[in-house]
């Protein structure tokens, strides 16, 4: 019939709807900054005289949904009881914790006060401008000094080594192992993988060591399992496990100079994807095809897997009776092992905490400060206390925080040698290269390593160089 | 706005009156019924549509603070001659193709099973439509769980003990060799499951409809029973049959949350429905605004174009 | 074949001769019939019994190898779902559990230790669980009324453009929500909608809307219009032929669309994670939730699903006569 209706309809209505709220058309908001440089809030109240914060009783922190939140609400619940400021600790889980921070900083929303956000949202959150610079306050404030210098480099500062400084180390964070001493201990055990491999049974000291225990415990008649590692698809899971590999093998993602032709495909990658698909074939639990850490302490805890890696922030619910109730007292954990060269290496996680610059001025400041009194040794040690992996040199080091749980020696170790992945803008891009050709590697068993990371250097070195990172 | 309906062109003849009142009510109720319909739609739609039509075209991130930069048809030049796209629209029409026609095919079936009353059949086709009520987001936890080849019940009800020698349904192996295909079969089987029932209840409205007498001239006239469905089981109920078959194949090409749960799109790429990428680029860390929306019109043609062919099937349907 | 259905049978009928409702052999095919379709509702439910078992298993239960079908059912997945807990570090477990021993805890607390765990509060999942009811309900009402007077007007009167306007509702489903997640958020924050009832049931509506008025087009179709012009001459209003004549025999085909749209506006995920954060927060996302902490908390996600499952499948339940009945009266044909 008319088809001449449907258009004008379309056409008026558009127009009415656009006239009825004209500031929901596409802002554009300020003025382009060249996306290398950070643009953001600089001329914000961290350098002004402090503002009047006393209009203020409450601060919202989003983070995702894990027990290192709950943690911080405890410290949250603290500042409260010293200053009547209430903290809250608005938790969402993992999988959409990012969509649901960036759409909201998408329309400059001012809901959530500070974010516990990612490292590799860094490049992103600053250049953007959502992050407020807080290079001033941590140096005038002397808290940039209570930190370990690397995870300052890493949750922090951005572009890396420029000196400025987005987010205070929260959580510290990095990939690790845990096995089960009840078979590294047992007498029959050590007997037999000596006599197989000539060396005595232990913690393994590199990769080598590490397949050989992988395969001696791999024996599916018992529905016992050499290993349970990262193999999910949806974001970043696989990549980060292939990190623990990578690293220690002496690889890089990059050079110094950003170049990733030779680099990402060197030989030592390739033997880093080789031997990452030869312990998924011969060793990965059943049924971790898509695992990232849930899955993999499922695995711990059912008793498939006789080493396990995950984000030493997972930890705690194996060593937890309630969660893990036949192998919780079992439980030993070490860093990742060396690579051929003695290389150690692993895949960072954890966060810093940020504040928002959409929020006033007043609110700020509040955050600032509650910051700056989180920062403070008694409390970062009362956070190591909780359960939150602190940043704060003089607790790491202390006696009473190695001892404190099984794992955080063996945490203390990891975060010496810890990398991560590109934090640039364009870092979902490059995720997406990777996480794809690794999966069709590694899981799908399809084609052989050089090709696959032939075609992420290629295609890595195509997206840098469109974003000018490569001249 | 100037409808005359059949009613009053038919009831010409009538006192005039009576006839007068009801034209002038007939054309009001017209407006009155469709509009709050059309208004509704058009004030929900019309501003993501044409936004998203704007950005297309346009180079932006939507976490940027950067006004977008209009770049024509780039975005849409690089998406076609990206054959990794080709490749998710190729899974995504096979993904369609197997779960419509399975679901049709079932639903169908089923419809025609429970169609008969018996002593608590109310129940049973309640029960039967359970599936179809559950989240797709629990839905794709719970299959994982289910296809888990060790603590898992898929492979321990078909009778695979031993996880070593058994399917490995979500990373694509069998006894670790490599399945093509089977990661986005058994993505499928959700679906199937899942959405069978919204095809049965569908078809199972459109058989209680068709009246009785028909049947009985049937047998009167020693018609077969296998006449009896194709000539008057089948194009009664096509019309209801088709609406369900757009509904679904609609879903299929903007399925995303199953397989997310599911597999992530992997392994590799097998399982990377077109609405998956969709998603890893629009959000997940990459941002790409712009892109993402010059993806998501080119599925909308796609799927506008499909949509056609069926509603040209079913107007014809309806007319024989 | 379409003689046939303008002349009608041949000879007069004068009494019911389906063959199925005489016969003895037809007789033994509608029980056979029956069992088939009760061991198919068997088979398809299996994941839904699993489901069920789940919900009463422990954690460690739930990973066993080989699946375990006998297990000492436990509350806990119930305690996860209902309460918020955090991890007790190992210092205080002992502490706890003495106060456990003399008596001091409830059911609840008593379960959650035995989990390592101590309650910190109640969860959310009862507030957004009736956000749910409120957001589902009154939308499916308003999709269900709206597209009913809509899809009668497409039906029965000569409105002008209407392929393209049908097309035009059709079209509204069509664009993946991802692309139209951003734009209605913005939209959303100026227009004041964001995170309130209004907002998501508004929203609900317009999305279910495309398919009410294709479906219950579809249904009204097939109802003869003859009764409504004989009504109409007989001096019924417009109205009236409606409530007396259209809706009776529509109702199969309303309870569908009903169906269809409350279970569609019950699970919704995407938008209600994107659109809401915490007053009209719906309990889809909040399962989700239980997904992530040190593990995958199984038997809180199949309670939760379960729990959330059982409004939905009572109103089908409530609905099913409607569902299942034919129609009333189909001698007359167009």
């Amino acid at each position: 019939m008319s088809r001449k209706l449907y258009l004008p309809i379309l056409l008026i209505a558009a127009m009415l709807l656009l006239a009825a709220c004209p500031s929901a058309a596409p802002a554009p908001a300020e003025p382009a900054a060249p996306a290398d440089q950070p643009a953001a809030a600089t001329e914000a109240p961290a350098e002004a005289p402090a503002a009047d914060t006393s209009g203020i009783d409450e601060l919202s922190i989003l983070w995702a949904q894990w027990d290192p939140a709950d943690y911080l609400q405890q410290v949250g619940n603290l500042y409260e009881e010293e200053t009547g400021i209430k903290v809250n600790i608005v938790q969402e889980p993992w999988g959409s914790f990012f969509d649901l921070f960036a759409t909201e900083m998408a329309s400059q929303g001012d809901t959530w006060d500070m974010v516990v956000g990612d490292s590799q949202w860094l490049g992103q959150m600053a250049t953007q401008g959502h992050y407020l610079d807080i290079t001033n306050f941590l140096v005038d404030n002397g808290i940039k000094d209570t930190v370990v210098p690397a995870t300052l480099v890493y949750y922090g500062e951005y572009p890396t080594g420029s000196g400025t400084y987005w987010a205070y180390p929260t959580e510290g964070d990095a990939d690790g192992f845990a096995y089960r001493k009840d078979l590294f201990e047992n007498p029959d055990e050590m007997a037999a993988f000596e006599k197989e491999f000539g060396y005595p049974l232990d913690i393994p000291q590199d990769y080598d060591q590490f397949m050989d225990i992988a395969k001696f415990f791999t024996r599916p008649d018992d529905g016992l399992y050499g290993v349970a590692i990262y193999t999910q698809k949806d974001y970043d899971a696989l990549t980060m496990g292939y990190e623990n590999t990578l690293f220690p093998f002496g690889a890089d993602w990059k050079d110094a100079d950003n170049n990733v032709m030779g680099v990402i495909n060197s030989p030592e990658a390739v033997a880093a994807a080789e031997y990452y698909r030869e312990l998924y074939d011969c060793c990965q639990a059943p049924g971790l095809s898509n695992a990232f850490f849930s899955e993999v302490n499922d695995a711990m805890i059912s008793g498939q897997a006789a080493m396990g890696m995950n984000y030493f922030a997972f930890f705690p619910a194996l060593v937890n009776p309630g969660t893990n109730p036949d192998y919780y007292d079992k439980m030993g954990f070490f860093q990742n092992p060396a690579g051929p060269s003695g290389e150690r290496g692993a895949a960072l996680g954890g966060q810093g905490l940020s504040v928002v610059s959409h929020i006033s001025p007043e609110r700020q400041q509040a955050a600032l400060d509650f910051i700056k009194w989180f920062s403070q040794d008694d409390m970062q040690a009362k956070w190591a206390e909780f359960g939150g992996y602190t940043t704060n040199q003089a607790v790491f080091e202390s006696e009473e925080f190695l001892n404190a749980t099984p794992y955080n020696r063996a945490f203390a170790q990891t975060m010496q040698n810890v990398k991560d992945f590109w934090n640039i803008p364009e870092f979902g891009q490059l995720l997406e290269v990777a996480q794809r050709e690794l999966s069709a590697y590694i899981v799908g068993g399809e084609g052989n390593a050089q090709d696959t990371m032939d075609r992420i250097a290629e295609e890595h070195d195509k997206i840098l160089r469109e974003a000018g990172y490569i001249q | 706005m100037t409808a005359i309906s059949q009613a009053q062109k038919e009831s010409t003849g009538q006192v005039q009156p009576r006839r007068q009142r009801r034209e002038l009510s007939d054309r009001a109720i017209l407006n009155l019924f469709i509009w709050p319909t059309l208004i509704l739609l058009i004030a929900w739609n019309l501003f993501p549509l044409i936004y998203s039509l704007f950005l297309s075209f346009t180079d932006y991130s939507a976490i940027a603070n950067k006004a977008p930069t209009w770049v024509g048809f780039q975005n849409y030049a690089d998406i076609l001659s990206d054959p990794q796209m080709w490749k998710y629209f190729a899974t995504t029409g096979r993904y369609a193709l197997v779960t419509v026609g399975m679901q049709t095919i079932l639903g169908f079936s089923l419809a025609v099973l429970v169609q008969e009353k018996f002593k608590g059949s109310g129940l049973v086709t309640t029960l039967i439509l359970v599936p179809m009520m559950l989240s797709p987001v629990v839905v794709g936890m719970f299959w994982k769980l289910m296809y888990n080849p060790s603590f898992g019940y898929f492979n321990f009800l078909l009778g695979f003990r031993n996880p070593s020698t058994a399917p490995e349904m979500l990373a694509g192996r069998f006894a670790g060799q490599p399945v093509p295909n089977l990661a986005l079969w058994a993505v499928a089987l959700v679906d199937i499951w899942m959405w069978t029932p919204f095809v049965m209840l569908l078809v199972l409205s459109g058989l209680k409809a068709i009246p009785d007498y028909l049947y009985e001239a049937a047998v009167i006239d020693r018609a077969s029973s296998w006449f009896q469905f194709w000539r008057i089981t089948v194009p009664q109920v096509m019309p209801l049959l088709m609406i369900a078959i757009l509904f679904r194949t609609i879903e299929a090409f903007k399925s995303f949350d199953l397989v997310m749960g599911l597999t992530g799109g992997g392994p590799g790429d097998q399982t990377e429905l077109i609405a998956v990428n969709l998603y890893r680029q629009a959000f997940l860390g990459q941002w790409r605004t712009g892109r993402a929306s010059a993806l998501a019109y080119i599925i909308l043609i796609v799927i506008i174009a499909i949509s056609n062919l069926y509603i040209r099937y079913l107007n014809q349907a309806k007319e024989d | 074949m379409s003689d046939f259905y303008e002349t009608g049978p041949s000879k007069p009928v004068t009494e019911s001769i389906r063959v199925d409702k005489v016969s003895p052999r037809s007789r033994r095919i509608h029980s056979l019939r029956a069992i088939v379709v009760i061991a198919l509702a068997i088979f398809l439910l299996i994941p839904i019994f699993i489901m069920a078992m789940t919900a009463f298993k422990t954690r460690s239960d739930v990973v066993s190898s080989p699946p375990k079908t006998v297990f000492e059912p436990t509350l806990e997945g119930f305690v996860f779902l209902f309460t918020e807990r955090a991890i007790i570090t190992p210092g205080r477990i002992t502490k706890l559990q003495e106060a456990a021993e003399s008596g001091d805890l409830g059911l609840f607390d008593r379960i959650a230790l035995k989990s390592g765990q101590e309650i910190t509060g109640p969860s959310d999942y009862v507030t957004r669980l009736k956000n749910s009811l409120i957001i589902a309900g009154v939308s499916t009402l308003l999709s269900v009324i709206l597209g009913f007077f809509a899809a009668y007007a497409f039906s029965r009167f000569n409105v002008p453009g209407k392929d393209d306007l049908m097309f035009f509702i059709l079209s509204t489903r069509m664009l993946p929500a991802v692309v139209v997640t951003i734009p209605l958020f913005l939209m959303y924050r100026q227009l004041g909608l964001h995170d309130t009832h209004i907002g998501m049931i508004l929203l609900y509506t317009v999305f279910n809307l495309s398919l009410a008025v294709w479906l219950l087009k579809g249904f009204i179709d097939e109802i003869p219009t003859e009764y409504e012009e004989a009504a109409l001459v007989d001096g019924y209003t417009r109205m009236q032929a409606i409530r007396k004549i259209v809706l009776p025999q529509a109702m199969t085909g309303i309870a569908a669309t009903a169906v269809f749209c409350l279970i569609f506006a019950w699970n919704e995920y995407a938008f209600a994670l994107m659109l809401t954060s915490n007053t009209a927060r719906t309990a889809p996302p909040s399962i989700a939730t239980m997904l992530g902490r040190g593990g995958i908390e199984w038997s809180a996600i199949a309670a939760g699903s379960l729990g959330f499952l059982i409004p939905v499948v009572i109103v089908v339940f409530l609905l099913r006569d409607y569902l299942l009945r034919g129609v009333t009266f189909g001698a007359v044909r167009k």
